[in-house]
């Protein structure tokens, strides 16, 4: 490589590290190496000499030569996941000590299900703390702050080792007096406490929600800003000046300091990459705004959305063991559901089959690993099927036995349901696909989205599995398969733009609009975009500006997001426009609108993102090499039985030539089955278009 | 058991039962985000649900089981009956305890999914409890109604509303001059509209895109499998007869000497069936207590639910296997107009359910489940008055506020926040924050009590305080607080919950003396309610108690150290940890 300049983006997930690298105006490629769980620095590491190997230059030289590192990480959801996270106290508003653990009721799996433990509070009940005060919900002060009584309790926390504190009271958001001078306390007598006010961090209504919130950022924050210094240092010493950015749940990035103080920003941080990827390969190829954005892993499978353009986002994002808590903040809306190759196929007393919960995981993994697994898993059935070439497994890399599988699906699934072997494989493979569409389904339904009108953009190793079913199923045609969908997120990290929110709650009603308090938030939010884009160092041309409201019906307590298409409102003429645009959303939604009613506006918003990129096109990354030569093996298709299939390889594919299924279309990490009714073209950026051929 | 042809595969009927499971969802979203009551928009006191044609019960997702497992049934044939003509484009509106609805203030929405032939494939149904129903008492549970006159709920015994999908304007017009605060009312009734035609448009999308004989093939299939996964449950029961009864609470005027319920349950595991006798009761009585037909069948269902111990999907297939015998008349059987039902879905029925699952328990250890804690604590009071605050006015809602008491089953402590075993847990609690900003209240504070547990070798969930009253403004209350005489029963030497109290801190620090289980009371800016709910009753002897669980129940709160000791027979060192040695003598001896 020259002398140009060099943007890393890299995705550090259970299994494998994922790295893109790009030099200015060329085609960027992309390198896998393992995860190295104990210090992720290294497995990092180890993909950067993957590149260095490639291209002949040392690590120190190619990091030299890069401004910019973009990182996206699962840390901070497996330090919730495994409760691995500081030893945190929790101060709330005198009487509600148990906030957190009622909840907001609700939670069981199941309606007659009474074998489930009640979960227990993020934080326990002993080490949260009632601070004597209380704010009204117009921000009066009902109960002033007791200081001396809180200095007390700081002083206990000290000797109790508390590593990091949380604070929420209720009403902050309308009022942060208490908040603010609970935090200027705790810097006076707990000086280099890590901890998180809620007002500051999420200043929305629902106390349960901002509780969580805090509660979760606090107990993430020594960890998570030793992990920051961790890689900002390991880089460092290999070399690397430029500027380190953290991929964030909401799609974008902030620069790694930033994140080290709100971490709770880090939670989901890969799989956000995916829909930004996703977007990017749909704008290359000319698809449309609006698609079903699938990632295939090794134990689940993700769904994210494009919505006219947009990654819709969610308030309710769970996190840790069974989904138990909230992080009550806006994420990417995605969904992962125990769908993956290792999810285990079983028949109950009552015949009916069904896929997991149970996934036999890496190991002892699928039955086809003869490593003692005996339970068939979705990829025993790929096996079974001959989607997968038992001797190109992993590219090659690793031996599976199809007899094992074969036996599996015999014992557990084909005799309990009197079918053959290759029905019961295919029954296994469709009822996996079934749980995928669920998961699409129940996204789109709470994002409005109608999978008729999408297309798919399917990622993840086992993409081309399932990719052609899940379209049929849901009708959400054509499917678009990138060359690097196998590192969506880290293809995503580097596409990421510099990216923020504000918002203002402030409740405003349509039929009394008061013109001059909504042009001061929204020239107010206009500042505050002003601001981050002058911090950002990018260039005002290369940053934009979106506004919307959170709005309801009077009386209700749930708001619908409706994007803005003006930064101000002049006359009754954009009052009534604004109003036009909810009706028809809620009815859109909900199926009934209230024309007679006023809209009440809640919460003003503004998204503003700033183009690391500026104009200049990504080409797609390319894969690293393939096998050649063109073969053909059987391939069983449901109703039809099994049929030789001819197997081509991904880079031998004609731009623009349309190739009719069966097909099998392989790459080292991925392999595309496309049945009768299907065909596929190469688009001009590298991408398989799969479309239905009727 | 049944067997059938099958059309149908394993695999196909798992893909369509979710299709099924996912509409009643859609319905259920788009309920809970448009409604305009805490009571529905945040407490999700409602339900949605889709029958066959001919009026089973298909699908029902996760709505209340108390609203649900019988009763759409009967008011989906009524429908049929009244209009033997369903055309596209009807709605109708149910709300009748005489004709097969849980209770007045459950307002349900019937609409029929007719395809383009004309022909009526199902049923979709959403029933919404209504935060005022036109009652003469601003509650939804009138117990002092001595008659459906005096209770004073507008009936609508299965009344069209829509036509061709356009409003029948002049029977909403005489829902606005009989509901209080009815621009509210409006949006929970386009809410409960809204939820039933989402459930209609993605039916018929389904009719669509299934093929015609697999769909028609279905409902009864998913009926022969559930019975089937019924049948492999019930005979994992112990067989045998047993009689149980329970006690509701004394009302002053209403029910002076309290009254007691008795179930006949007989488990046949051979025969794999279950029956049911609730004939064994008083007759209807002059107050708002007694159950509708609905309720009566649903509550002993659900006492049976609860206690197979393996999950059973509930619909009309699994409902083959239970008898219910119900008698005319009959304060748990079939109500004869014009007694009131006002209150058929909580106190007796609670009750019913119950000991339905406490009879299981009696059969044999490991099976079963002790008693819930008992209905409507005054956290859950209706409320009403007028908001002084700008954007203010007339205001009627009903609380969902601290309400706890999971029972204890055989191998699992109780689910903190059930909210009655009727309600299985999937009532939603108020946000503090979203109630205060809505009504002119203060919710001073919502503890869990310690020591309240009943205690066993798994325990019940505490019972829960909680401190409210209005900011501004005057404030009355209505509650049905069972439980403040007779506690929950536990079961297999497991102890009761602790029983619930009601009284007012007024402003000047005084309190009024204890009040009783059915009040209306007025208070004050500074004045405050405490609500004590009960606790749910335990399972198993207490000193059988995994020692480890009665540590953490220690660390957490919820147990005093006294108590570990003198209840549990554990005994903790100063550091919190557990005396092995010093526990097992004191164990043994």
């Amino acid at each position: 490589m020259s002398a140009k300049r060099i943007t890393f983006a890299a995705d550090t997930g259970g299994t494998f590290t994922d790295l893109v690298v790009q030099e200015t105006g060329e085609r960027p490629r992309f390198y896998k190496r393992s995860t190295t769980p104990s210090d992720p620095v290294v497995g990092l590491l180890n993909a950067v000499k993957a590149v260095s190997d490639d291209v002949n230059e040392p690590v120190a030289s190619l990091l030299a030569r890069s401004d910019l590192f973009v990182f996206g990480t699962t840390r901070a959801t497996n330090a919730v996941v495994t409760g691995s996270t500081a030893k945190t106290a929790l101060l709330v508003s005198q009487g509600h000590t148990d906030t957190l653990l009622f909840r907001e009721g609700g939670g069981r799996r199941s309606l007659f299900d009474y074998s489930q433990e009640y979960p227990q509070p993020f934080i326990p009940r002993g080490l949260t703390y009632e601070v004597r005060e209380r704010i009204s919900a117009t921000g009066d002060v009902i109960v002033a702050l007791d200081e001396a009584k809180l200095v007390a309790l700081l002083q206990q926390l000290r000797e109790q080792d508390i590593e990091a504190i949380a604070v929420a009271l209720l009403w902050s958001p309308i009022n942060d007096s208490h908040e603010q001078r609970v935090g200027e306390l705790i810097r006076q007598h707990l000086p280099g406490m890590p901890f998180t006010l809620s007002s500051q961090l999420n200043p929305s209504l629902r106390e349960y929600r901002r509780t969580s919130s805090a509660a979760i950022d606090a107990a993430l924050k020594p960890l998570m800003s030793q992990f920051f210094r961790n890689l900002d240092t390991g880089l460092k010493n290999e070399g690397f000046t430029g500027r380190l950015l953290i991929m964030t749940s909401s799609g974008g990035v902030l620069d790694a300091a930033a994140v080290a103080e709100t971490p709770i920003h880090s939670i989901g941080s890969g799989p956000a990459g995916a829909p930004v990827a996703a977007r990017y390969f749909a704008e290359l190829d000319n698809m449309g705004k609006t698609a079903i954005v699938t990632d295939a892993g090794g134990t689940t499978y993700d769904v994210s959305l494009l919505s006219n353009g947009q990654i819709p986002k969610t308030r309710e994002t769970m996190v840790g063991k069974d989904g138990a808590y909230i992080t009550g903040f806006p994420s990417v809306d995605a969904r992962s559901v125990g769908a993956g190759g290792g999810s285990i196929a079983w028949v109950d007393s009552g015949g009916m089959l069904h896929i997991g919960p149970m996934s036999a995981g890496a190991d002892p993994g699928p039955a086809c690993y003869g490593r003692g697994g005996d339970k068939p898993t979705v990829t025993d059935a790929c096996l079974v099927l001959g989607y997968i070439d038992p001797d190109y497994f992993m590219g090659g890399t690793m031996q599976v036995n199809i007899d094992l599988a074969r036996q599996a699906i015999m014992h557990d699934v084909a005799e309990p349901l009197g079918l053959d072997l290759y029905d019961a494989a295919d029954a296994i493979v469709e009822l996996a696909t079934e749980h995928m569409a669920m998961a699409i389904e129940s996204i789109t339904l709470n994002q409005g989205i109608d999978p008729e009108n999408s297309f798919t953009i399917a990622g993840g190793g086992g993409a081309g599995l399932y990719c052609g079913r899940v379209a049929r199923r849901l009708n959400s045609w054509p499917v678009l398969i990138p060359e690097a969908s196998a590192a969506m997120s880290a293809t995503g990290a580097m596409l990421s733009d510099l990216q923020a929110s504000f918002m203002v709650t402030d409740l405003v009603r349509t039929e009394r609009f008061d013109y001059d308090k909504v042009g001061a938030i929204m020239a107010d939010l206009k500042a505050r975009c002003q601001e981050f884009i002058s911090d950002s160092g990018v260039e005002q041309s290369a940053a934009t500006i979106d506004f919307y409201v959170e709005a309801r019906y009077p009386q209700q307590v749930w708001e619908i997001s409706v994007a803005l298409d003006v930064d101000t409102f002049s006359s009754e003429a954009d009052v009534a426009k604004m109003e036009q645009l909810f009706h028809q959303q809620h009815e859109q939604l909900f199926a009934i609108r209230d024309d007679d009613s006023p809209i009440e506006v809640v919460s003003w918003g503004v998204n503003v993102r700033c183009s690391l990129r500026g104009d200049e096109q990504m080409p797609s990354p390319s894969a690293p090499g393939n096998r050649s030569g063109s073969q053909s093996r059987a391939v069983y298709y449901f109703g039809k039985g099994q049929l030789d299939t001819q197997v081509l390889q991904a880079q031998d594919l004609e731009t623009g030539k349309t190739y009719p299924g069966p097909l099998l279309v392989e790459s080292p990490v991925t392999t595309l089955v496309i049945d009768t009714a299907s065909s596929i073209q190469r688009s001009a950026s590298g991408s398989i278009i799969v479309t239905p051929s009727q | 058991m049944t067997k059938a042809n099958k059309t149908l595969n394993g695999h196909k009927l798992a893909l369509i039962n979710n299709r099924f499971e996912g509409i009643v969802r859609a319905m259920t979203n788009t309920l809970l985000r448009t409604a305009r009551s805490t009571i529905l928009n945040t407490g999700r006191d409602f339900s949605c649900c889709i029958l066959t044609h001919d009026h089973k019960m298909l699908a029902m997702a996760e709505s209340l089981p108390i609203h649900v497992m019988s009763g759409p049934d009967l008011m989906a044939q009524c429908m049929a009956e009244f209009f033997p003509t369903l055309t596209k484009g009807d709605a109708f509106l149910h709300n009748s305890p005489y004709h097969g609805n849980s209770h007045a203030a459950d307002w349900t929405m019937l609409v029929p999914v007719v395809d383009d032939s004309g022909t009526h494939r199902f049923t979709v149904m959403a029933k919404a409890h209504l935060a005022d129903c036109g009652n003469a008492v601003p509650t939804t549970y009138s117990a002092g109604a001595g008659d459906v006159f005096e209770e004073g709920a507008l009936i609508f015994p299965c009344v069209k509303v829509q036509e061709n999908y356009q409003n029948r304007e002049d029977v909403l017009r005489m829902a606005k001059v009989r509901i209080r605060v009815p621009d509210v009312w409006y949006g929970d009734f386009l809410a409960l509209l809204g939820a039933a035609r989402i459930g209609e448009r993605k039916l018929l999308e389904l009719i669509d895109e299934l093929d015609t004989d697999e769909l028609n093939a279905y409902p009864e299939e998913w009926f022969n499998y559930s019975e089937n996964l019924m049948v492999a449950a019930i005979r994992k029961l112990p067989h045998g007869k047993v009689t149980v009864s329970a006690w509701h609470d004394p009302i002053p005027e209403v029910l002076p000497d309290g009254m007691e319920i008795k179930a006949h349950v007989a488990v046949d595991s051979e025969q794999a069936t279950i029956s049911v006798d609730m004939t064994d009761n008083p007759d209807c009585q002059p107050c708002g207590l007694n159950l509708t037909e609905a309720t009566s069948r649903t509550a002993a269902m659900i006492g049976i639910f609860t206690s197979l111990g393996s999950v059973v999907p509930p619909n009309a297939g699994s409902f083959r296997r239970l008898t219910v015998a119900l008698r005319e008349n009959c304060v748990v059987g079939k109500p004869v107009h014009p007694h009131s039902c006002s209150v058929a879905t909580t106190n007796l029925a609670e009750l019913v359910a119950n000991s339905v699952a406490r009879s299981i328990a009696e059969l044999g250890d490991g099976f079963g489940m002790a008693a819930t804690g008992k209905a409507s604590p005054a956290a859950t009071a209706v409320i009403s008055g007028n908001d002084p605050r700008p954007n203010g006015g007339p205001f009627v809602n009903q609380l969902m506020l601290g309400f706890t008491g999971g029972a204890a089953g055989p191998n699992v402590d109780g689910w903190m926040t059930i909210i009655g075993i009727g309600a299985a847990g999937f009532l939603m609690r108020d946000s503090v924050e979203i109630l205060e900003m809505k009504y002119p209240l203060y919710i001073k504070s919502q503890h869990v009590i310690p020591d309240s547990e009943g205690a066993g070798r798994y325990c019940g969930a505490p019972g829960c305080k909680v401190e409210f009253g209005p900011l501004a403004g005057d404030l009355t209350a209505v509650w049905l607080s069972e439980g403040t005489t007779y506690p929950p029963l536990g079961v297999q030497g497991g102890h009761d919950g602790s029983k619930a109290q009601q009284y007012i801190c007024y402003a000047d620090g005084s309190k009024s003396e204890p009040l009783g289980t059915y009040e209306r009371v007025s208070i004050y800016p500074g004045d405050h309610i405490v609500s004590i709910s009960t606790g749910g009753a335990g399972y198993g002897r207490p000193e059988q108690r995994n020692p480890a669980r009665v540590q953490r129940d220690v660390a957490h709160g919820f147990v005093s150290e006294q108590r570990a000791r003198d209840c549990y027979k554990v005994v903790l060192d100063k550091a919190g940890n557990i005396d092995q040695q010093a526990t097992e003598n004191f164990r043994a001896g």
